[in-house]
């Protein structure tokens, strides 16, 4: 992996990713989970959990990457615009840096919607072990 | 930038990644004499020195560094390279 290197991959918040994150965590807040709430709030509809993203994020260092040997060791991520149910992201993600010395990756990341909008992004630094 | 800038600002770094304001770094400091300092924020700290000082190591150059002294001073002859 090099610096430069570009990686993209498509993510659909599903029913069935929605449903089992909030039956594994348990957070129902209502902005997640009640459309008349939400709406009351000024949102399209049920706002899915950010930390749904980090999910998508966990599979794409896992399993995407031209090696399997990783660890991730850091990760920040800003949540610009609201995520809804069924919306279909581009998560793209470009190698910003290589440290030769400790053996880490670091990576820039966006989610993007079919519109283009950017609805996240940030930085992940991955070790190799 | 002299050698007890660069301490400095290596301290700085220390004290961000480690997230401890306490530390005070000297020449003689070690792994040993801070808590935090383990080997996964070891490659954080490198990453963090790298990125402030706009330089690369290479693992073997890191791995003879016996203290924060040394470190410093390889860190001050890459800038006079």
């Amino acid at each position: 992996m090099l610096k430069g290197d570009r990686f993209t991959h498509s993510y659909t918040v599903s029913p069935l990713i929605h449903e089992q994150f909030i039956e594994l965590f348990g957070d129902r807040n209502p902005l997640h989970t009640d459309e008349p709430f939400s709406r009351r709030k000024g949102f399209q509809g049920r706002v899915m959990h950010g930390n749904i993203l980090n999910g998508f994020l966990s599979h794409f260092i896992g399993e995407l990457l031209p090696i399997k040997n990783v660890i991730i060791q850091s990760q920040e991520i800003k949540y610009y615009r609201p995520v809804y149910l069924n919306d279909e992201l581009l998560l793209a993600a470009f190698i910003e840096d290589v440290h030769e010395s400790v053996n880490v990756v670091e990576f820039k990341f966006n989610f993007s919607n079919t519109n283009g909008v950017r609805v996240a992004g940030g930085k992940i630094m991955i070790g190799i072990i | 930038m002299d050698h007890t800038a660069i301490i400095r600002k290596v301290n700085d770094i220390f004290i961000d990644v480690l997230d401890n304001p306490d530390i005070v770094l000297t020449d003689e400091t070690s792994a040993s004499d801070i808590a935090e300092w383990d080997s996964l924020n070891h490659i954080q700290l490198v990453v963090a020195i790298e990125k402030a000082f706009k330089m690369k190591f290479t693992s073997k150059e890191i791995q003879s560094w016996k203290n924060v002294g040394e470190m410093c001073k390889a860190i001050n002859e890459k800038m006079n390279a």
